[in-house]
């Protein structure tokens, strides 16, 4: 499977989910203009979440995708939550305050294991510019982030494509 | 306690023969009578040499600084919580709480041995505390939620149930 990444915008939960599941699908990366996904000459991707459903689903056995039908929709909600609530400027702070709840008792997201929830919560984080400066006002989201900043594939894919360094 | 604690250690680590204890002393101290060389006495000692047989050092710490902080963990958990007395639960629970805020394990980022013995240890003051108290000290519940799903870690200890949201209003923050 080909993946081109756009370099002025990289998709990166795509590139984590990528990251995390290249022992068990073989994708390749390049850069190019736009982001891209082929799966075959009729199906491709362009967005990231789709993408990275997709490749979380190509490797059932890590999990991604959470382990029952309850994670899942667990995920799903992640998903949605990281594509509105954590993009938009004007109320991330009170995005964040819920986040902040519920981490306090949760290592990970959803289950007690790393999933797609977590790859495109710290994506959106990632990326977006307010959170450092906002990030030391919620100590939940600050231990869960740099947390997940520390562990291999983050940091691969962070050194390479996040524009916005911590 | 301690033959228990070094009997799921072995578990954990996959160690093929279990060895055999004995303890001294009024206090229960385990010794491991060892085939080459004069015994080895105390529990961490003895777990720091099992985790050595494992061949997994980096449950040691991989750093200076991490190794400095298992150690100190680990004496932490002979000392302060081996025969508390029922007024200082409060205090070591307050303790661990600031400090586990912001950190995932309690060497930083990667689970190390005292993750474990810690979980060990404390058991028995998590099992007894009410859902009010487990939320209250949340930073700690969290933690011992994630060690005791943690692969391979909880073994004949009965699971701890741990609300997975908040239930009360957050007036200790």
């Amino acid at each position: 499977m080909n993946f081109t990444v756009s370099i002025s915008n990289p998709p990166l939960v795509a590139l984590l989910a990528a990251e995390h599941v290249k022992g068990s699908v073989q994708v390749s990366v390049a850069e190019g203009k736009e982001t891209q996904f082929h799966v075959s000459d009729e199906i491709q991707f362009n967005d990231a979440s789709s993408i990275s459903r997709y490749l979380a689903r190509m490797a059932p056995a890590l999990g991604l995708y959470g382990a029952n039908i309850m994670e899942q929709t667990e995920v799903d909600h992640w998903l949605e939550f990281s594509a509105q609530r954590l993009c938009c400027q004007p109320d991330l702070a009170v995005a964040l305050g819920e986040l902040d709840k519920v981490l306090s008792l949760r290592t990970y997201l959803v289950g007690h294991a790393i999933t797609l929830a977590d790859l495109s919560v710290w994506a959106a984080l990632k990326s977006n510019k307010e959170w450092p400066s906002l990030g030391k006002s919620f100590s939940h989201v600050n231990r869960w982030f740099s947390f997940l900043s520390s562990q291999v594939p983050f940091i691969a894919v962070g050194n390479k494509y996040a524009s916005n360094k911590l | 306690m301690a033959l228990r604690e070094l009997s799921s250690l072995e578990k954990y680590l996959r160690l093929k023969k279990p060895n055999k204890y004995i303890t001294q002393g009024d206090k229960k101290v385990p010794v491991l009578q060892h085939n080459s060389g004069s015994p080895l006495v105390g529990l961490v000692t003895i777990a720091c040499h099992l985790v050595k047989e494992a061949k997994r050092p980096e449950l040691l710490g991989d750093s200076a600084e991490s190794r400095a902080m298992v150690q100190q963990w680990l004496e932490y958990t002979v000392t302060k919580l081996n025969g508390y007395r029922k007024e200082d639960i409060k205090t070591i629970l307050k303790d661990l709480n600031l400090y586990l805020q912001d950190k995932v394990y309690l060497a930083g980022n990667q689970f190390t041995l005292a993750d474990p013995l810690m979980y060990f240890r404390i058991h028995p003051i998590i099992l007894d505390l009410a859902v009010q108290e487990k939320e209250q000290y949340v930073n700690v519940t969290r933690w011992f939620d994630h060690i005791q799903h943690y692969p391979g870690v909880r073994h004949h200890l009965p699971p701890v149930v741990v609300l997975r949201n908040r239930i009360y209003p957050s007036t200790h923050h």
